[in-house]
């Protein structure tokens, strides 16, 4: 890296850095005046002691890391299947006209059904265990990856496509080499937006019942005003979001170097 | 210069097919790319009609012509890439039935893989034809050297200037080893100096591998300093268009050409010619 780039780089963590630390220092201020009662916004001191309470002593008599694991092992889970299968069926759809034809209005019609509205449908068919939660989770992760995958598999250039067939390249050869690195970039933004939407969905997954998880602590911390509780959860779903937003984006920046570039 | 603007495709000292075979003097040579009465209908529109041609093994042919003429149509139909609508168009004495190795196509915007290094990039047809591994790289190093780019196989292609992709364009074409190479005006982006240079370039290739070539472009000189032959089209909906046979001395890959009284003299009379 040159120094100019380097330059710039550092100017940009400065800027990451400033906003966090705005709010936090807004947030400082407003409680110190005591206009808002704690119970509504409790102060940075009280959020960090009940922050350190729980991951010392957990929450409900249950260690944070177990809450943290279950949390994330319904996340994970339902992210890893639904996007394969997402991806998958989107890049399908995008290439072999059938295939999407078959698709077109059962997808389309499932889409703007806000998953929330599915939990009492799910809870009739699934139960309240884990199968509703995960796979409320891997249905918007699923949707989402498809139709990502499936533009992206159109934005291969005509040329590019011409050039593998006149190079002898197979169906086959010109998906694998030609239209799945074009897709690419489209699915990496899929797998930001989706893996979001994937923890909005958990916690809301973990309003279905059960008494581990982070949407459990904060529903449970909501409903008895320990709102230090609630902010502590809250905080641990964002930087769970934060650091799988970077990881994703991180990887793919490696996989997908020659972005922007052409 | 004392006849009019319009001179006959014969070569003295050789054989050559003319339109359609209808002399019937393509005895001693056949036709690498033959198009019997093609014709070619997009949208109910009709672009070409009635072209036929004859281009011989080892012929470097340009097309020559404004935009929307129909020349990238007949590169298209040549690579395949369109199927006529009436007539049959032939390589090697078979009907084009679609994209083929045997026809390696440079394109006017390179069309790399970005996502894949030069040396694959080059090597990508031997990929699609399971060759070893060992090879690929092999005949990468060889068509990177014989264009020029040696030292640049990892590079990425975004890496390179506009020129260097032109160059792995070829590259990746003349590693098929085709019968026909086709080039989409693959030197209209890039500055004087390097379209001069990779011009020269593309008659030393020629020179080398004897591959036949056609070669799309409008630029007048471009055609001059590369053709054997010079298609020239402006409208191709009743099948006709104007041929200039090229006389300048061997070798042609010297930039010296540039200023042989023919070289000034045919591109006079084509100049004359498409403002008539």
């Amino acid at each position: 890296m040159n120094s100019t780039a380097l330059k710039a780089r550092r100017q940009y963590v400065a800027l990451a850095i400033l906003s966090p630390l705005a709010i936090f220092l807004l947030w400082t201020f407003v409680t110190m005046q005591g206009a808002v009662p704690p119970t509504i916004l409790p102060s940075p001191g009280a959020v960090a002691t009940s922050f350190l309470d729980m991951i010392q002593r957990g929450y409900s008599g249950v260690g944070i890391w177990t809450h943290i694991g279950a949390s994330l092992w319904r996340v994970g889970i339902a992210f890893v299947a639904g996007s394969v299968l997402g991806i998958s069926l989107g890049l399908l759809r995008g290439r072999v006209p059938a295939i999407d034809a078959l698709f077109i209005v059962p997808s389309e019609l499932v889409r703007p059904i806000p998953p929330l509205g599915l939990i009492p449908l799910f809870i009739l068919w699934f139960g309240i265990g884990e199968l509703s939660k995960i796979l409320l989770i891997f249905l918007s992760v699923f949707l989402i990856m498809m139709v990502n995958a499936q533009a992206g598999s159109r934005s291969c250039a005509l040329d590019a496509l011409r050039a593998a067939q006149s190079m002898g390249a197979s169906r086959w050869q010109t998906f694998r080499f030609v239209v799945l690195p074009s897709a690419f970039p489209q699915i990496r933004t899929g797998l930001r937006i989706s893996m979001g939407t994937a923890l909005t969905i958990l916690v809301a997954s973990e309003l279905l019942g059960g008494d581990r998880g982070l949407g459990f602590v904060i529903l449970d911390a909501s409903s008895f005003f320990r709102t230090t509780y609630v902010f502590a959860g809250i905080i641990l779903i964002g930087l769970i979001g934060l650091i799988s937003d970077r990881g994703i984006a991180y990887l793919a920046r490696r996989i997908v170097h020659w972005e922007g570039k052409s | 210069m004392n006849t009019g603007a319009r001179v006959l495709s014969i070569v003295p000292d050789k054989t050559v097919g003319l339109a359609a075979d209808e002399t019937g003097a393509s005895a001693a040579v056949k036709p690498m790319l033959k198009f019997e009465r093609v014709g070619f209908e997009y949208d109910r529109r009709s672009i070409m009609s009635n072209v036929s041609f004859a281009i011989r093994p080892g012929e470097l042919v340009a097309l020559l012509g404004p935009s929307g003429c129909g020349k990238t149509t007949i590169l298209n139909l040549v690579a395949g890439f369109l199927q006529p609508t009436e007539g049959v168009a032939f390589i090697d004495n078979r009907e084009i039935a679609g994209p083929g190795p045997d026809r390696g196509v440079v394109f006017q915007a390179a069309a790399l893989f970005n996502w894949m290094t030069v040396a694959d990039n080059i090597s990508f047809s031997l990929r699609c034809a399971g060759r070893p591994k060992a090879e690929r790289q092999q005949v990468a190093e060889e068509m990177a050297a014989l264009v020029g780019l040696s030292g640049f196989e990892n590079s990425y292609p975004y890496q390179l200037s506009g020129g260097m992709r032109q160059r792995v364009g070829l590259a990746r074409v003349l590693a098929a080893k085709p019968k026909v190479m086709l080039m989409d005006e693959p030197f209209s982006a890039l500055d004087v100096q390097t379209r001069e240079v990779l011009q020269e370039e593309v008659l030393r290739i020629r020179e080398r591998t004897g591959c036949t070539i056609l070669f799309v472009t409008h630029s007048i000189d471009e055609a001059v300093f590369l053709g054997d032959r010079i298609f020239l089209l402006t409208d191709l909906k009743d099948g006709s268009f104007d041929e200039f046979a090229v006389d300048l001395p061997s070798p042609r890959d010297t930039g010296e050409n540039r200023l042989h009284p023919s070289f000034i003299r045919l591109r006079e009379m084509i100049y004359r010619k498409m403002r008539h």
